[in-house]
């Protein structure tokens, strides 16, 4: 702050200017540029920028309407609030798929055909249901999915979670309700215990390697 | 709900926390959607500058601290300074004319001092301590979006004379504000 009298007064000028939004575009700037170092110009912008707000003290409230809320939401954070908590959802998933391991293996309809895993990878809603059973001796993951799709012009992402590790992608499911994958030799040591997940990710997968949308259905890989 | 609840509000959406940003939006979206209709008198256009502005708060709530506003002022002047913008952009044609600066967007530094928001109820005694027509002219400014050379046209005096009686009246109005 300088501490001539008359500067000081055309700092708090200033700052009343810019706070209407009365300064040309080059002098607003540079008043910017001069907020970042100065912590004085910044508490009197703040000023300004409170007494002002007093001119809407009087302007009536209104309701918006209630879709904008819903809009607002799914603009911001597009993949549902699912997303937010994927690992405790992951671990939700895990209790249903084992009570869902159960089930299968009752069923007895659907096992690998050597030594071998399974996982029941589910919406913890129900909305999708997958059976993987993985075949230890070549690899191969064969997947029927029994209930649930992909969202038009969307795609449904397989990844595999190893402990801690960050997912690994096995690729994209085909529109066919019966899908074979070929787990990558390096990663077939790591099936055992981990957990498989499905993503909504856009048509083709994800383009970053990582999922990008929300987990679908997760399941945890046990011995068959 | 109190400044210092509005505060923490916005302190839980700059970590993410979208609970936080549901119940900020709940309770003051009415202020800010009423601002947005004062200023723009549409109420589509309204609503589409309300939720900009809740954009706003999503992706700045990070730098609020730095601006040391108070949290309604912060809340205020993002939803103020969209629909004036708006506003200047329907007046201008669609043009990107004298757009109204983004808030303040100041990169890490000490922190300013957070205002007490006790000398808002003072602005209409003060503006009342000035002519009239240059109350009027702060008001335009503020509620209107109204620049220098509109002002000018308005007032009908040249633009520069117009520039030195608003820096008058603020620093007059300053004054005032501060005691």
């Amino acid at each position: 702050m300088s501490a001539d009298p008359s500067d000081r007064d055309q700092d708090k000028a200033q700052a009343g200017e810019y706070a209407l939004g009365l300064l040309e575009p080059a002098e607003a700037a540079a008043f910017e540029a001069r907020l970042v170092q100065d912590p004085d110009l910044r508490a009197l912008l703040a000023t300004w920028a409170d007494d002002f707000a007093a001119f809407t003290d009087d302007i009536p409230q209104v309701a918006p309407p209630a879709h904008l809320k819903a809009a607002l939401e799914t603009a911001l954070f597009p993949s549902s609030s699912r997303n937010s908590a994927r690992f405790g959802w992951i671990m939700g998933g895990l209790l249903a798929a084992s009570l869902a391991v159960v089930l299968l293996l009752n069923a007895g309809a659907f096992a690998p055909r050597g030594p071998g895993m399974t996982a029941m990878i589910a919406a913890e809603n129900g909305a999708m249901l997958v059976a993987a059973a993985y075949d230890a001796t070549d690899g191969t993951l064969t997947l029927e999915r029994t209930a649930g799709a992909a969202a038009p012009g969307r795609a449904l992402e397989l990844w595999l979670i190893a402990q801690d590790n960050a997912p690994v992608s096995l690729g994209v499911l085909t529109d066919d309700t019966r899908t074979t994958v070929t787990v990558p030799a390096a990663l077939r040591a790591q099936m055992s215990g981990s957990t498989l997940a499905i993503s909504d990710e856009p048509s083709g997968g994800s383009p970053t390697g990582a999922p990008t949308g929300a987990v679908l259905a997760a399941g945890a890989v046990t011995p068959a | 709900m109190t400044q210092g609840e509005i505060d923490t509000l916005i302190a839980r959406i700059a970590t993410g926390d979208r609970r936080a940003f549901g119940a900020l939006y709940d309770c003051t979206s009415s202020k800010l959607f009423g601002i947005c209709l004062r200023v723009l008198n549409d109420r589509g256009e309204a609503e589409e500058v309300l939720q900009e502005v809740f954009v706003k708060v999503w992706n700045s709530a990070k730098r609020y601290r730095a601006g040391g506003f108070s949290p309604m002022t912060w809340l205020i002047t993002i939803a103020r300074n969209a629909a004036i913008d708006r506003l200047r952009k329907r007046r201008a044609g669609q043009t990107d004319l004298n757009t109204v600066r983004a808030l303040v967007d100041p990169a890490p530094g000490p922190e300013a001092q957070a205002v007490a928001s006790g000398e808002r109820a003072q602005l209409a005694g003060c503006l009342n301590t000035l002519d009239p027509a240059r109350a009027e002219a702060v008001r335009r400014a503020y509620l209107e979006g109204e620049t220098y050379d509109e002002l000018a046209r308005r007032f009908a005096v040249p633009v520069n004379t117009m520039r030195t009686w608003l820096r008058r009246s603020l620093l007059k109005l300053k004054e005032c504000l501060s005691q």
